[in-house]
């Protein structure tokens, strides 16, 4: 026992070393972390603020009241007032989605109970964007009509809310965005931790060594969890301090985000044994960190995605890890499946990737 | 007294799917000998290293430990007792050098390891650069360092994979002291080289290996004998032929290699080059002559001969 110590903590130590000494990688690697917010935050940002022009040829009471309609009738538009001129030019050159045009009777048409166009052009490059103009008209004219006791229109909304607090989609989208994080920066080093030995011949030296080699790989394992965990941990603390998102259970999302650690630095260590280039195992995690991102109920909740979106994030642990995160942070449940179940199956993929990494790293690198 | 057998490899065969790279291989070292295993590149060489520091299991035959039989991974006593100097020198660049010593050591659990790591960076000559970065250090040092790490433990068969690969001249021989400073504190080395001079220089006995098989075994001065002589005579314009005719059927000619401007003379062990030196001379028809050692691959054709009747 006490020789398997010695060579779990002169691995441990030979990592840090390393680390210690490869310090881009490592900032790289920090920097990574708070890449993935900045992501999702601009993501966050640009979808929510698809920029209109309005040319408001009436200026009346009743085209200032319809302007603040459509303005809060959908979160998609961002309304510039401008000359049609101008509109018209930003159009073509791909600075604005759409024109909305008031027209100089609107407000005597409208009073008059009689009919009034107002013209929308709309640069229909994505039907995303497209839809969300669509669909804000109508919900704005219904609004402005109820609030205007015009004849004929009568809605009246009655909201039940689920959850006593509103959570800001940026807010959602960077507690998701941690669980990525873990997945890269974890699954980076510990994949590196493994192909350095192979590119530099040095896990020969490891398994000539008296010593269970086991523990050297368990040592140099242990290591890069704990600089991941740290990484990792500078991430959450910029969405607390940063994003002002304060943890409803801190201790659960830390537990989530400490198993992620474990679970992605096993897995990178068996791809990095299979792969046994920096290069490619680097490329790979950066190429999966999207789609399971997108594919893990990191945007809202899958369950509203469709089924087959739905069962396909099964596939990766991120999607059990962002239910109990977006539970840690906002208290919010967004899975079918309980907090408890989430966190059953995260510990279920810890246990499964520890021993698939010992049978990996026993055959590839224990032995030749 | 006679010498103890420290390990031995008894008809050894390991194949790489298809290719075999060891065929029924067998080498015995004893205690306090350097032995070299010659042969070209792909002849198997790195296989039986492999296979003698217990890093390959052989696909048939045994390894012996004084006596024991070991398989690969040896038992960690045995690892302990064992250094190996691979052909890439596998160091940790990042690290400093005293660093790449320092976990050598705690794997070996070697004792008093600050003055250890202080004796060996003197030994191999790099006590200045110990804070230095393994990966700043040149080629030869790179080497020493490897070297230095595969003594630490004081091992008691220091395995020695190609150790001047790719160095200069000069490190080559400061390689060569330390390895000869190893021989003379009664060290048991196994080198493994494709520079005949390196095991003439190095080597107590030299095993000649060729496509996985023992081509011939001796003692450097007995193996260069027994590959003769190389007489090369530069000769006048247009009489080459000349020359030739009367070299021709002197005692201990074997191959005469024709070029336009001269002629190279094999002549067998045992025959002196003096007669094919006085022939040339004596036509007035040469320009110079030189005798030489075989280069490797001669010595690999004359051994080869020899051993193929």
């Amino acid at each position: 026992m006490a020789e398997a110590l010695r060579a779990v903590r002169a691995a441990a130590r030979l990592e840090l070393e390393q680390l210690g000494r490869s310090r881009v990688l490592v900032t790289l690697v920090v920097l990574e972390a708070i890449t993935f917010l900045v992501l999702v935050s601009l993501f966050g940002l640009t979808g929510s603020r698809a920029p209109t022009a309005l040319i408001d040829r009436d200026d009346g009471p009743l085209a200032r009241s319809f302007v603040d309609h459509l303005d809060a009738a959908h979160h998609s538009f961002a309304l510039r007032p401008m000359s049609a001129d101008r509109a018209s030019e930003q159009i073509s050159s791909g600075d604005i989605l759409a024109i909305i045009t008031i027209p100089s009777d609107f407000g005597r048409r409208v009073a008059g109970a009689g009919t009034s166009v107002v013209p929308i052009t709309v640069d229909n490059v994505n039907e995303d964007l497209t839809g969300d103009v669509r669909e804000a008209m109508p919900s704005a004219v219904t609004a402005f009509a109820a609030d205007n006791n015009f004849p004929g229109v009568r809605v009246v909304a009655v909201e039940h809310d689920l959850i006593d607090h509103e959570t800001g989609y940026v807010a959602y989208l960077v507690v998701s965005a941690l669980a990525l994080t873990a997945f890269v920066v974890s699954g980076i080093l510990g994949a590196v931790s493994i192909t350095r030995e192979f590119e530099t011949r040095t896990v020969t030296q490891l398994r000539l060594a008296p010593v269970p080699a086991g523990w050297l790989v368990v040592g140099k394992l242990l290591a890069a969890s704990c600089v991941s965990a740290i990484a990792v941990g500078i991430a959450a603390l910029i969405v607390v301090a940063g994003y002002g998102v304060h943890p409803d259970h801190a201790l659960g999302a830390l537990a989530v985000l400490a198993i992620c650690v474990v679970i992605f630095t096993s897995l990178g260590a068996c791809v990095g044994a299979l792969l046994r280039r920096t290069l490619p195992v680097s490329a790979l995690f950066f190429g999966l960190a999207l789609p399971f991102y997108v594919d893990s109920g990191a945007l809202e909740p899958l369950r509203f995605d469709g089924e087959k979106l739905w069962v396909t994030g099964h596939a990766s642990p991120v999607y059990s890890a962002i239910g109990v995160l977006q539970w840690g942070f906002h208290g919010l449940r967004v899975t079918p499946e309980s907090v408890l179940q989430n966190v059953l199956v995260l510990c279920l993929w810890a246990l499964a990737s520890v021993l698939v990494a010992a049978a990996v790293l026993s055959r590839r690198v224990v032995r030749q | 007294m006679q010498p103890q057998t420290l390990i031995e490899v008894q008809e050894v065969t390991q194949r790489f799917r298809a290719r075999v790279a060891l065929d029924r291989f067998s080498i015995s070292i004893d205690e306090g000998t350097v032995v070299g295993v010659l042969g070209p590149n792909g002849a198997g060489k790195t296989t039986l290293i492999e296979v003698v520091a217990g890093l390959s299991r052989p696909v048939s035959g045994a390894v012996r430990w004084r006596g024991e039989l070991v398989t690969s991974p040896f038992p960690r006593d045995v690892r302990r007792r064992i250094g190996v100097m691979t052909q890439h020198v596998a160091l940790y660049d990042e690290l400093t050098v005293r660093q790449n010593l320092r976990f050598a050591a705690q794997l070996f659990g070697v004792e008093h390891r600050d003055n250890r790591i202080a004796e060996v960076l003197e030994l191999i000559g790099l006590s200045l650069r110990a804070k230095d970065r393994a990966g700043s250090l040149s080629g030869g040092m790179r080497r020493r360092l490897a070297l230095g790490r595969a003594l630490l433990h004081n091992p008691e068969l220091l395995i020695l994979d190609e150790p001047t690969l790719g160095v200069d001249v000069e490190a080559r021989h400061a390689l060569w002291g330390h390895v000869r400073w190893l021989r003379g504190t009664g060290k048991t080395v196994l080198l493994s080289t494709n520079h005949l001079d390196e095991a003439e220089a190095l080597c107590d006995r030299i095993v000649v290996l060729r496509d996985g098989r023992r081509v011939t075994e001796g003692d450097p001065a007995e193996l260069l004998a027994r590959t003769g002589h190389w007489v090369e005579i530069d000769c006048l314009a247009g009489s080459v032929p000349d020359v030739r005719e009367r070299i021709v059927g002197l005692p201990g000619i074997g191959r005469i290699d024709v070029t336009e401007v001269g002629l190279t003379v094999h002549v067998a062990h045992g025959d002196s080059p003096d007669a094919v030196t006085i022939a040339a001379l004596d036509s007035g028809l040469v320009q110079s002559v030189r005798v030489r050692p075989p280069d490797l691959l001669e010595v690999f054709q004359s051994l080869t001969e020899e051993a193929d009747g």
